[in-house]
């Protein structure tokens, strides 16, 4: 797959988290579900689920479109400290 | 109420900052780069709670618990929601590419990364003045937003001049000797230390309430809107979509923010602060909405702006007087960090991209003025603390919406080889002054069609990039390769 369609994959990953966070289709389960398993807040607990989410898209964002620079490109960097990954 | 516990808590605190800074300013090398970069060499952890620290400001902890106080558990998803993730992201998007570019070029600044894309001047200049003006009223407003929490904790023994002086006293004596090393340091331990006290002080509080299931039932009983989104105003869908854009994709154009991922040592270091800054961010966060949430059965009746007092009333109400102290040391931390970051990051502009404008000077005389700058900037801001001016406190109103419609530019000059400086020039004016003519209440509200006016701004921003560039001629093949060149070797 070359960079270009991983990076397309990116924004749709990118347009779905817009579309979980702007979720107002899901905000009536606030009051149908208003203490998940019992004590937490749906409001509150769906953003530390989100939370957990991003770190998961962060990761397969890192491995599907976020490429070290080779060799050829650290060697012309003005500070060749950064060619240690 | 301050014990004698309290004040050797405090004394230690500033001690451990004073340290840092004179041993910082003893290893570090009097060149430019050094001072204002770190040398470029910062691993994850310095840049990760660089980032964090500096991206933390008193209204977490203040203003935010206040709107939680008065919109409830959804004041969580509203302020930080999209950010937790948006925020991270655009570290890859913008602070990657940018990164590339910074260690090829040695470029430092955003003057410096779009006016070398744009091959442009005018371009560089628009982003020094911009920045320096959304930064400067922003800091102001923190150093009030300090200085007042500091005065009220201490239940006025320290007046507000006095508090305001001593948070930018301090913060000068650890970033004037070390810089952003100074800085990157005392991040390390301010936000620690934040992160930590902040989550004893949730369960202090939680304690002192009953336990967490017991407020939560009593929120439940009393008060069932705090529960469900839909019920409050402020939390309307068409602002919450707004707020989408206002602080959680600004954060990537800050100054201190975008300076310190240039200064980061490789991309792996990079990868690993945005892979787990989600966590940091919904942590923080998640302190203060449950504080705020949990004062409105426990501090009932706050109305306006007494809400954003709610964390202090908690711990006078509720804690012993070490307690206060230990949260006055939050607000501190939180409000100096973002401070001192702010101060070098406005002092860096000038230095190294105005500066050389009037003067030549050596790596080293740049330390020299930018310490001169960086004092010249604090006795600035304290002074403009003091007075309050009201232009000053309306521009930092919408510093954030201004800092946003500048991404647009950064996003199209990394990622469309087509965007060419008539374009981005356009698209840097035009939204900010559409965006001044909607705050200011020049243009009737209907024109934004009910969003906040940041929305129209930021679309407006992005449709002039497009059109202006596309009917004006495009870069020259060599202006293209130094960029697009350097991508199509990595991104393949």
């Amino acid at each position: 797959m070359n960079f270009k369609v991983r990076f397309m994959l990116v924004c749709v990953i990118v347009l779905i988290m817009f579309i979980l966070h702007n979720s107002f289709f899901l905000w009536d389960l606030d009051s149908r579900i208003p203490l998940l398993f019992g004590f937490m807040p749906f409001a509150y607990s769906y953003y530390a689920g989100y939370a957990v989410l991003s770190v998961l898209v962060m990761k397969a964002i890192i491995s599907l479109a976020w490429p070290d620079p080779p060799k050829e490109v650290t060697d012309q960097f003005t500070d060749k400290e950064s060619s240690k990954h | 109420m301050i014990n004698v516990i309290g004040i050797g808590l405090l004394a230690i605190y500033f001690l451990i900052l004073v340290a840092i800074g004179v041993y910082g300013g003893w290893i570090a090398r009097k060149t430019r780069e050094d001072y204002f970069m770190a040398g470029r060499g910062l691993g994850s952890i310095a840049v990760f709670m660089a980032l964090f620290a500096s991206n933390i400001t008193a209204f977490t902890i203040i203003g935010h618990a206040g709107f939680a106080y008065e919109a409830g558990y959804g004041a969580y998803g509203y302020v930080i929601g999209w950010s937790i993730f948006i925020t991270p992201f655009t570290y890859y998007l913008v602070g990657y590419r940018s990164w590339l570019l910074g260690k090829r070029y040695g470029f430092a600044t955003q003057p410096q990364v779009f006016g070398g894309i744009f091959n442009s001047r005018l371009i560089s200049l628009l982003f020094l003045v911009l920045l320096i003006y959304y930064t400067l009223p922003y800091l102001v407003v923190s150093i009030i937003g300090g200085g007042l929490a500091f005065t009220t904790v201490t239940e006025g023994l320290v007046p507000y001049w006095l508090s305001a002086l001593v948070i930018i006293a301090i913060s000068l004596i650890y970033t004037l000797p070390a810089g952003l090393r100074g800085t990157v340091w005392t991040d390390i331990f301010q936000g620690s230390l934040f992160l930590i006290v902040a989550v004893l002080l949730l369960s202090a509080v939680a304690r002192a309430l009953g336990g967490f299931s017991e407020i939560t039932d009593e929120i439940v009983r009393d008060n069932p809107a705090m529960l469900e989104r839909g019920l409050s105003e402020q939390l309307a869908p068409i602002n919450w979509f707004s707020y989408s854009f206002i602080n959680s994709i600004a954060v990537i154009v800050f100054p201190q923010i975008y300076t310190r991922i240039l200064a980061t040592r490789s991309s792996g270091n990079l990868k690993q602060v945005s892979m787990y800054y989600p966590l940091a961010l919904a942590a923080i966060f998640g302190v203060s909405t449950l504080m705020g949430v949990w004062g409105s059965v426990a501090v009932p009746g706050l109305e306006g702006q007494e809400a954003d007092n709610i964390v202090p009333l908690l711990i006078h109400q509720f804690l012993s007087p070490t307690w206060m102290i230990l949260g006055l040391v939050v607000v501190l931390a939180i409000v100096k960090s973002s401070i001192d970051s702010q101060l070098l990051a406005v002092t860096h502009l000038v230095t190294v991209d105005f500066l050389p404008n009037i003067k030549r000077i050596t790596s080293g005389q740049a330390v020299f003025w930018g310490r001169v700058i960086l004092v010249f900037f604090a006795v600035l801001a304290f002074y403009i603390a003091l007075i309050q001016p009201g232009a000053i406190l309306s521009i930092a109103g919408f510093a954030f919406s201004g800092f946003s419609v500048m991404l647009p530019v950064m996003i199209g000059a990394l990622y469309w080889s087509r965007a060419n400086k008539y374009g981005a020039a356009a698209a840097l004016i035009i939204p900010a002054i559409m965006l001044h003519l909607w705050y200011l209440e020049v243009l009737p509200q209907w024109t934004t069609f009910g969003f906040m006016p940041v929305f129209p701004s930021f679309v407006l921003a992005v449709l002039i990039l497009i059109v202006v560039s596309l009917l004006t001629p495009p870069p020259s093949p060599e202006q293209r390769e130094k960029t697009f060149g350097l991508f199509e070797r990595v991104f393949k």
